[in-house]
């Protein structure tokens, strides 16, 4: 069996292994879903206040926010819940065996990033068919297969920062450090709620210069046919760009801080 | 179930370096590990040598370096100064190849998912420990077996008793046929039945060319220890 085919064996056991937990615990799907679906019944309402150049009709400021919510959801498990569940790797010592495993820590770990992200695919296909059948979102059909590799560019975009977290979270030993405030900061500047365009002078450089505004763009264009805030190529360009950089950066640094957490003696401390 | 095991045989584990054949290869090899945490110096120059086929208990009092010693051996944590050697191989090198040939056991009860059945604890490890998918069943079945753990494959770890669950651990430890296996306290809430699985565990190691190092404070004779060791002063002294 070569190296690669291991590899991949291991890794799917790292996403059976989050999933046989997930459904464990067997109301949560649906508690998670129930309070999705309640926000978007909330945005639903707070969108029939808005009437304004930028949206003429409050269904189409509901459909605007509906794919920033769903896209926020997917940054939301694919930056902080990582970094969570490596959290209650350590302190219930299972972090341990990953580290001690073949596999290894660093491959474990990012294995650790794929459920999370798959889970959230599926969360966000309930909350566009809720948008859709409930609030009568309507979706462009003809370019709504084009959020899969949209959706991979993108995430393969985010993911270098999830990584990273990781990394942090290995270092600092505390969950849910700095992804939040990433998180808070991405719905600020990225046009999740609102057009980056409102935006003062000064802040507005921040949302060119990171991979969340072109993919949240690009997937609401796509999704719900809003139009593009700069030429398709420079969006992909940036995606890819800011997948390739942070990537190998972001699993260099997991490695990196493995290895001085080892030299200390710190690395299974919680 | 519990009469097939073997019968527990009380063994002296002090003052005795039972007829090892130090010329065999090492499966295991500390030489002058020196580890400082902070200002206290816990390994001040510590040689250990296991060689193949040998089982070697490892005593000290709370706080004298044994785990601190295991987690090296393991790579766990880097030593300051010093070299450490699995089947002659360096573990910061060599990484995956070493951790192929160890097995592990930490102190206490963690190190299990507990929403997880046994069986799923178990496959999940053989996965990562890169156990070929065809050899799984087998092995998990002589895993489960080995420790009598075949009743309880489809309880959930976290309905275990304390002492099940370190049955679990040690099944964990064992599964991917290690040749080399360091215990870190493993008797801890065993009873007698399970201690004699234990040893028996270790007799097969041993028998297979297999080597462990494990370590407790105070020595216990329901464990095999072909010799005897124990921490002073940062240092190992034959026990």
């Amino acid at each position: 069996m070569s190296a690669l085919r291991q590899d991949l064996s291991a890794a799917a056991a790292v996403v059976r292994r989050d999933f046989l937990i997930a459904v464990s615990y067997r109301t949560r799907f649906l508690a998670q879903l129930i309070s999705l679906f309640l926000t978007l019944t909330l945005f639903h309402f707070i969108s029939r206040l808005v009437r304004v150049a930028s949206f003429p009709t409050p269904d189409s400021y509901f459909a605007y926010a509906v794919i920033g919510l769903i896209i926020l959801q997917v940054l939301t498990s694919t930056l902080s819940v990582p970094q969570g569940s490596l959290r209650q790797e350590l302190v219930g010592g299972t972090f341990e065996r990953l580290l001690l495993s073949p596999f290894g820590a660093v491959r474990s770990l990012l294995a650790t990033t794929l459920f999370p992200l798959a889970y959230s695919v599926v969360t966000a296909l309930a909350m566009l068919l809720f948008a859709s059948v409930v609030f009568g979102v309507r979706l462009d059909w003809a370019t709504l297969p084009l959020v899969i590799p949209i959706g991979v560019l993108g995430a393969l975009s985010f993911a270098g920062f999830g990584i990273l977290f990781l990394a942090i979270a290995l270092l600092t030993r505390q969950g849910l450090t700095g992804a939040s405030y990433l998180i808070a900061g991405i719905g600020l500047v990225s046009g999740l709620y609102f057009p980056v365009s409102l935006l003062p002078d000064w802040l507005r450089w921040v949302s060119e210069i990171q991979p969340f505004t072109p993919a949240v763009d690009l997937l609401r264009h796509v999704m719900v046919d809003t139009p593009l805030h700069e030429a398709v190529g420079i969006e992909v360009l940036k995606m890819v760009g800011f997948a390739a950089l942070m990537l190998p950066l972001a699993v260099g640094a997991v490695s990196l801080t493995l290895q001085y957490s080892r030299r200390r003696g710190t690395v299974l401390e919680y | 179930m519990h009469s097939e095991a073997p019968a527990m045989a009380a063994r002296p584990i002090t003052g005795t370096t039972l007829e090892i054949d130090l010329t065999s290869p090492a499966q295991l090899e500390l030489t002058n590990i020196v580890r400082r945490f902070g200002s206290r110096t816990v390994l001040t120059g510590a040689d250990l040598r296991v060689p193949a086929g040998t089982i070697a208990w490892l005593g000290g009092p709370n706080g004298s370096g044994k785990t601190t010693l295991l987690r090296i051996a393991a790579g766990i944590v880097v030593p300051d100064s010093g070299a450490v050697a699995i089947t002659g191989l360096d573990p910061a090198r060599d990484r995956r190849a070493c951790h192929r040939r160890l097995g592990y056991l930490s102190a206490g009860d963690r190190a299990l998912y507990g929403r997880l059945t046994v069986a799923q604890n178990l496959e999940f490890w053989a996965a990562v420990a890169l156990v070929e998918p065809r050899r799984r069943p087998e092995l998990i079945d002589a895993s489960l077996s080995r420790f009598e753990l075949g009743d309880l494959a489809t309880s959930r770890v976290d309905r275990l008793s304390t002492g099940q669950r370190q049955r679990v651990r040690l099944a964990m430890t064992f599964l991917h046929e290690p040749t080399l296996v360091l215990l870190d306290e493993p008797h801890n809430s065993l009873d007698e039945h399970a201690l004699l699985l234990l040893d028996a565990a270790l007799n097969a190691l041993a028998g297979r060319g297999g080597s462990a190092l494990w370590c407790s404070p105070a020595p216990t004779a329901a464990l095999r220890a072909d010799a005897a060791y124990r921490l002073q002063d940062g240092r190992v002294v034959t026990a």
